[in-house]
């Protein structure tokens, strides 16, 4: 035994390999007690796998073959288990719907001191504790059922920290939230690091969101880089690390914090400077340039062409049970007047829960609507979780349901895999696609059926830099060739770079119609329908001089970034 | 200093078992709650024929069984998972048969498992699955004739006959059809099925991408 | 709170199974009728069931008891009811019929004064508490318990996903059959499947094992749930006694 004080975390030559051949390590890590650790990197690199390494889920839970060691708080790991580690380490991972076990709130921050053994007498003041501490102390008396993601993430984040561990470990806790929960998730993961000695490692890939005003400087001190091979090759201060791999990072798709996006593409990360000024303004101009020049006649401006078209229509929330006398269904939706017309991209926004699914739902014709009418052909829908799409055995199945057997069937499949780089894949198990992957397969399989509207929730959900670029640009295309295209998204960045409108939702109805410029101009809308606009967006509706130029400014940055990517994609053999 | 996961398993459950069978036991219990909210409305339609219609979804009850064991492959795995099943049925969905269903799952679940347990556990065939579902639904019949007193009625044959072919269907072929694709969704991955053919395979060499 | 719902829920559940299984060796009209009464009677007065609830709540068991009592009034031999009707009823069929029908209407209404008086948490905390289940298990079935709440939503997802790309009916509705129902419910599996290793992840994190542990909130034991044994099994027993009396 060795007379220096221990380090909390002490990984050595760790290297995982699972099944699939995919691979993690070798590592080799030291983390000090209250130290702050963010883990950055491609999707797929195995940014949670590492995690998992940290508290024994890998192995002990999901199979791999390791080699090295890892010691927590002088244990080992591999010979502990993930259980017996609960007093030293504390996790909240992505998803908060099976994060949270329990259906009472309190029950739940209880569950894991109960399990450690902890006086009866003095849980009852942990657990008030801890949810201060994780700013959810107004939920105590809660049922977990009742909980929206953000504060389900508040309640995982308290069960995690009530036994007061040494490490905690975060694997993208904001993943599955909307603007409102990233940042109340986010100060509540400030006040738990900054208030105890807990050392914490983040593993997150919404950087810029979660970074929120501060940029880079509100995020863990030491950055740790792992590439697409699962190997470490950067550790180290963000600003070190930024400066060597910052270009690297967001030409493999990796969304970095606004200032840090800048410093690489402009050279400055000061969006007051004139550099930045400058440089933006000649990315748009550029943009511009590619952009064909508006199609004539403009959108649904055609005479005869189809619309889709809403009146006073009441909207059921999504699983409801059909309506009856005794027990009626209050709408999430009432009194929405709207149309979509053929070539226009219309973007849905709101806080999460507003009823924008479920309005979606209804437009497509699979959810009766309460009340009103709606009238137009029938619209394709994408939902927001592929997987809820898929159930055939191959992938070339998948796109061809519900179409006639048949060589036309065949031949227009063909193409839209091709079209959206999935002929690879064409005879896997669509369950055994990668995020993105499936994500392309539920637009795919939408798409072949050629209807003339197309409806997609938060299509854009989860998706790295790339995905997220060219997901907006699919559906921008979609319109182009002619359909209506109206999608769901809480990312105010791709509303503004390319939808045409916003019907903003909010207290139970449409608040507003307007241009994406209008809308992240106007204060009182933003605050109604609880949207909070990402800094690079608020700067520049004080700055553009219209609609047109701020759109061309974020697709310009967007064409930026692309380019990064491009030479790297050159030389990686596919 | 490589250090492969080849440990044999423990000797009990992991957690990630346990709550698998309860999550069958969830969506089966689900899914038949479902479907029956159909079929009642049928079988009161369907007069006297209503009470033998139910027989042919009896084999539904049996499938939750032979698939945790074969997910699973451990001793006693097909009666726990019948009666958390049943436990679900009964205290979460309310089920009006109330708790005379934990005694019936016990009695299926431990039909189901005898012909898994005379594999050792390691043979999976489609013959296999379909004396479980036999089996399954035989023992539980015996006990449904005591309780129903089927004994005396003119139709026993009918109904033997109607719940052992629901059984070999529903609750022992069907458990097959469901496990081989699951195993092909990769959901499976690190249980049992999976990882017990992996340890018998050379080890995988990582890949670069 | 009513009386019931202060009493112990395992000590409720093995009575209600003791009771349960007994009726099964009863054939006797006038008793079943009577324990079925005195149900009713504990449904309302003990669990303080309203009476519209309690009513509804004997809609499946009246159902179900219709069809019992028509196949043992028509499959069993004995005396025809009516002298060469078309279809045949025998006397010893229709009683045998209200018997059986009347032991599930016991057992349900006794099921519902219990299930409306014990919370799933109380039963599972309880049960380990006091029936030495493995806090693996009850507490595996109680993060079941929060994912069935959320079934029904995330099988309307899944069913609209089907319902866009479904090719549509004569009548303009999208077609789905019985084939859809089964890759509905293929789908729901995988994601169920995947939702448990999550879940049992987190519980685990938590550090939840077969270990000792200690309980915040324990759910009480005591001198009613006593005197609930007491009542409810000599009650049952003095109907029984009874009935043979008489």
């Amino acid at each position: 035994m060795s007379a220096d004080p221990a380090p909390l975390v002490e990984v050595r030559g760790l290297e995982a390999v699972f099944a699939t051949g995919d691979g993690l390590g070798p590592v080799d890590l030291r983390i000090e007690p209250g130290e702050q650790v963010l883990v950055v990197g491609p999707s797929g690199a195995g940014k949670s796998t590492l995690l998992r390494c940290l508290h024994g889920a890998v192995p002990h839970a999901v199979h791999a073959e390791m080699t090295g060691t890892v010691a927590v708080a002088g244990r080992d790991v591999h010979a502990t288990g993930v259980a017996d580690l609960a007093d030293t380490v504390g996790v909240v991972a992505q998803d908060p719907e099976t994060g949270v076990c329990l259906t009472e709130v309190a029950d739940e921050v209880a569950f894991p001191l109960e399990n450690l053994g902890t006086a009866p007498e003095q849980i009852a003041g942990a657990v008030r504790d801890a949810l201060d501490l994780a700013g959810a102390a107004h939920l105590e008396g809660r049922s977990t059922d009742t909980l929206s993601g953000g504060e389900l993430q508040r309640v995982a984040l308290a069960a995690a920290v009530a036994p007061r561990p040494r490490l905690l470990l975060l694997d993208e806790p904001t993943a599955m939230l909307d603007g409102d929960g990233v940042q109340a998730v986010r100060a509540a993961v400030d006040r738990v690091t900054r208030a105890g000695t807990a050392a914490c490692v983040l593993v997150e890939h919404r950087l810029d969101e979660y970074a929120g005003p501060d940029g880079t400087s509100g995020l863990p001190g030491r950055w740790v880089v792992v590439d697409r091979n699962g190997r470490v090759v950067h550790d180290g201060p963000a600003a070190d690390v930024l400066d060597r791999a910052g270009a690297d990072l967001l030409a493999q798709g990796c969304w970095l914090p606004l200032d840090a996006e800048l410093r690489v593409v402009l050279g400055s990360g000061d969006l007051t400077s004139g550099v930045v000024r400058d440089g933006l303004r000649a990315l748009a101009a550029r943009a511009e340039e590619q952009t064909a020049p508006e199609p004539e006649p403009g959108p649904g401006s055609e005479p005869g062409a189809a619309v889709l078209r809403a009146r006073g229509l009441a909207v059921a929330p999504i699983g409801s049970p059909r309506p009856t006398r005794r027990r009626p269904v209050t709408p999430v939706l009432r009194d929405v007047d709207l149309e979509l017309r053929a070539g226009e991209l219309v973007a849905v926004v709101g806080a999460n829960g507003g009823g924008k699914s479920s309005l979606l739902t209804c437009l497509a014709g699979v959810q009766e609507p309460l009340a009103g009418t709606l009238e137009g052909p029938r619209p394709g829908l994408v939902l927001q979780n592929p997987e809820h799409q898929l159930s055939r055995t191959t992938v070339r199945e998948e796109v061809a349901v519900g179409l006639p057997p048949g060589p036309q069937t065949e031949v227009l499949v063909e193409e839209v895999l091709r079209e959206l780089g999935l002929l690879d894949h064409a005879e896997h198990n669509p369950f055994r696609l990668s995020g993105g992957q499936k994500r392309r397969l539920s637009l795919a399989a939408v798409l072949v059926h050629e209807r003339p509207f197309l409806l997609a929730d938060e299509p854009t959900f989860g998706l790295d830099r790339h995905g997220t670029v060219a997901a907006a640009r699919a559906l921008a295309g979609a319109a182009a060739q002619g359909r209506g295209v109206m999608f769901t998204c809480h990312d105010l960045r791709t509303v503004a770079g390319y939808a045409d409108r916003v019907l903003v939702v909010g207290q139970g109805t449409v608040l507003a119609d307007v241009g994406p410029l209008d809308l992240v101009r106007d204060q009182r809308l933003l605050a109604a329908a609880r949207l909070h606009p990402p800094r690079l967006v608020q700067h520049l509706a004080a700055e553009v001089g219209g609609s047109g130029e701020l759109r061309a400014v974020l697709q310009g940055l967007d064409d930026a970034v692309a380019g990064l990517a491009r030479p790297a994609t050159a030389v990686v053999p596919v | 200093m490589s250090r492969p996961e080849t440990a044999r398993r423990a000797p009990r459950l992991e957690l990630k078992d346990i709550v698998l069978m309860v999550m069958l036991g969830v969506v089966f219990g689900f899914l038949y709650w479902a479907l029956v909210q159909a079929w009642n409305g049928l079988a009161v339609l369907m007069g006297p024929a209503g009470d033998l219609a139910q027989h042919v979804l009896l084999g539904g009850w049996l499938i939750v069984a032979p698939i945790a064991i074969a997910i699973l492959r451990r001793p006693f795995v097909g009666i726990v998972a019948e009666v958390i099943a049943s436990v679900i049925e009964v205290v979460f969905l309310g089920s009006p048969v109330g708790p005379i269903l934990l005694v019936v799952a016990a009695i299926q679940g431990l039909g189901s498992e005898l012909p898994f347990a005379a594999g050792r556990y390691r043979r999976f065939g489609w013959a296999r699955y379909a004396v479980s579902g036999l089996m399954g639904a035989g023992l539980v019949f015996v006990f449904s004739a005591f309780r129903f007193d089927w004994w005396g009625q003119d139709i026993l044959l009918l109904r033997l006959g109607l719940q052992l072919a629901s059984g070999v269907l529903l609750g022992g072929l069907l458990a097959r059809v469901v496990v081989d694709a699951l195993v092909r969704t990769g959901a499976l991955d690190n249980f049992a099925i999976v990882r017990d053919q992996a340890d018998r395979r050379a080890p995988v060499a990582r890949r670069e991408r | 709170m009513s009386w019931l719902e202060r009493a112990n829920p395992t000590v409720k559940m093995a009575l209600l199974l003791v009771v349960s299984l007994a009726t099964l060796f009863l054939l006797d009209v006038r008793v079943l009728l009577t324990l079925y009464l005195l149900g009713l009677v504990a449904a309302y007065g003990a669990a303080r069931l309203d009476v519209r609830t309690l009513a509804l709540a004997q809609v499946p068991f009246l159902l179900f008891a219709v069809g019992l009592v028509m196949v043992n009034a028509v499959s069993r031999p004995g005396e025809p009811l009516v002298e060469g009707s078309a279809v045949r009823v025998t006397v010893e069929g229709l009683v045998m019929g209200v018997a059986l029908a009347l032991r599930g209407m016991v057992i349900g209404v006794l099921t519902v004064a219990f299930l409306a008086t014990t919370p799933p948490r109380d039963l599972m905390a309880s049960l380990a508490q006091h029936a030495r289940l493995s806090p693996r298990y009850a507490y595996s079935m109680l993060a079941g318990h929060r994912m069935l709440v959320a079934m029904p939503r995330r099988w309307a997802t899944i069913r609209a996903a089907q319902a866009v790309r479904a090719p549509l009916g004569r009548d303009g509705r999208p077609r789905l059959g019985v084939r859809d129902f089964g890759r509905a419910a293929f789908t729901l599996l995988v994601g169920s499947v995947r939702a448990s290793e999550r879940i049992a992840l987190a519980m685990e994190s938590r550090g939840l094992s077969a270990g000792p542990r200690t309980v915040w909130r324990p759910v009480p034991v005591g001198r009613r749930d006593a005197v609930l044994a007491v009542v409810v099994l000599g009650t049952a027993v003095a109907v029984v006694v009874g009935g043979r009396l008489v």
